[in-house]
């Protein structure tokens, strides 16, 4: 038996926009509260109470993400988003894998276990291309290469603190050459609600590195590509970052977040992204308590 | 270095924080006047007990 208007907000802290879902959680009747990650051994002891009727997943940590939300889900406590959810959104590498399985369209990407295979990759795709981390997050170790110099630069560079290699896999993906912008999609639930261009003089457009936002429209092809990462990854709480190539004109999902951050650019579209969130997490419940 | 008085003081500039009636355990606060941020650890009845804010972590981001 469970609490049934009971949520978890599982956060690594409260920040303003924690603070803004947990009122809009409230907003919508829900007893919603906060879960640090030293409150989850009571919890999933059992020792608070009924368990919780969902838990949304809110963690600025992704070891803590995909650790709450594993431990509840051992536990028997419904989440929102599920651990594997969160482990492919965190890992550029299984997206890549899921969206090359469900022709979602993609740059070409690549995995590589080895500096050579990164020398490779890039000699497949030819440059400039770009090298990630699998988890990086704000642009944190995006590289461009240019040329074969950049190449062996970040090798080195790369080799001098990792020699063993244990920081592997990496991906190489087809450099994209855009319109000095991106586009970032929240998804609540199946519906793209509100759509911005994020514009920068920085090859990289992540609002975390200064890039400057500006609402579009939502296109019938922005819904569309949307909609086939729904399909995949089931109904949730995503930011899906699209981007334009200018040569073939058409967007790519470049790549999907499981823990969009929304107040700073809400304050210029104007959507109130928290309390749809709200909505989508109450209609969630009440399909948890009808089964 | 924690505060555990009702009207705890910035670690760093030592302004008073006004405690907020609807402060939450784990919420983020900054110093009105220095703008540290701090993080509410311990919410009573009778005050707030704050430390210093997390530093960003390698695997924190969306």
């Amino acid at each position: 038996m469970t609490t049934a208007d009971q949520v978890l907000l599982s956060v690594t802290m409260l920040r303003p926009e924690e603070k803004l879902l947990l009122g809009a959680l409230r907003a919508e009747g829900l007893t919603a509260r906060p879960l640090l990650m030293e409150d989850l051994a009571e919890v999933v002891a059992g020792r608070t109470g009924g368990p919780p009727a969902l838990a949304v997943i809110r963690n600025l940590s992704h070891r803590d993400a995909i650790n709450v939300s594993r431990r509840l889900e051992y536990a028997g406590v419904t989440t929102l988003n599920r651990s594997s959810v969160i482990e492919a959104c965190n890992d550029k590498g299984l997206q890549s894998l899921l969206f090359a399985r469900h022709d979602i369209p993609h740059p070409v990407t690549r995995h590589a276990f080895s500096y050579d295979q990164v020398r490779s990759a890039v000699g497949e795709l030819g440059m400039p291309a770009v090298v990630k981390p699998v988890s990086g997050s704000w642009g944190r170790g995006v590289t461009k290469m240019a040329n074969a110099e950049c190449v062996e630069a970040w090798a080195g560079g790369r080799e001098s603190a990792d020699a063993t290699g244990k920081l592997f896999p990496v991906v190489v993906q087809a450099y994209v050459d855009k319109p000095g912008h991106d586009l970032r999609v929240v998804v609540v639930g199946r519906t793209p609600v509100v759509a911005i261009q994020r514009v920068s003089d920085d090859w990289r457009t992540n609002t975390h590195l200064g890039a400057r936002v500006q609402r579009v429209e939502v296109t019938a092809e922005i819904d569309k590509l949307c909609q086939q990462v729904v399909d995949v990854l089931g109904p949730g709480f995503y930011g899906v970052d699209l981007v334009e190539d200018r040569a073939a004109g058409e967007l790519l999902v470049l790549e999907v977040n499981a823990n969009p951050e929304f107040a700073k650019s809400s304050a210029t579209h104007g959507v109130d992204v928290a309390g749809l969130y709200a909505e989508f997490v109450a209609e969630q419940l009440s399909v948890t308590a009808t089964v | 270095m924690t505060t555990a008085i009702a009207a705890p003081k910035c670690l760093v500039c030592d302004t008073e924080f006004e405690v907020q009636e609807d402060w939450e355990k784990g919420e983020i606060t900054e110093c009105a006047a220095c703008g540290q941020e701090h993080e509410v650890v311990e919410k009573s009845a009778t005050g707030a007990r704050l430390d210093l804010a997390p530093e960003v972590e390698e695997d924190w981001g969306e």
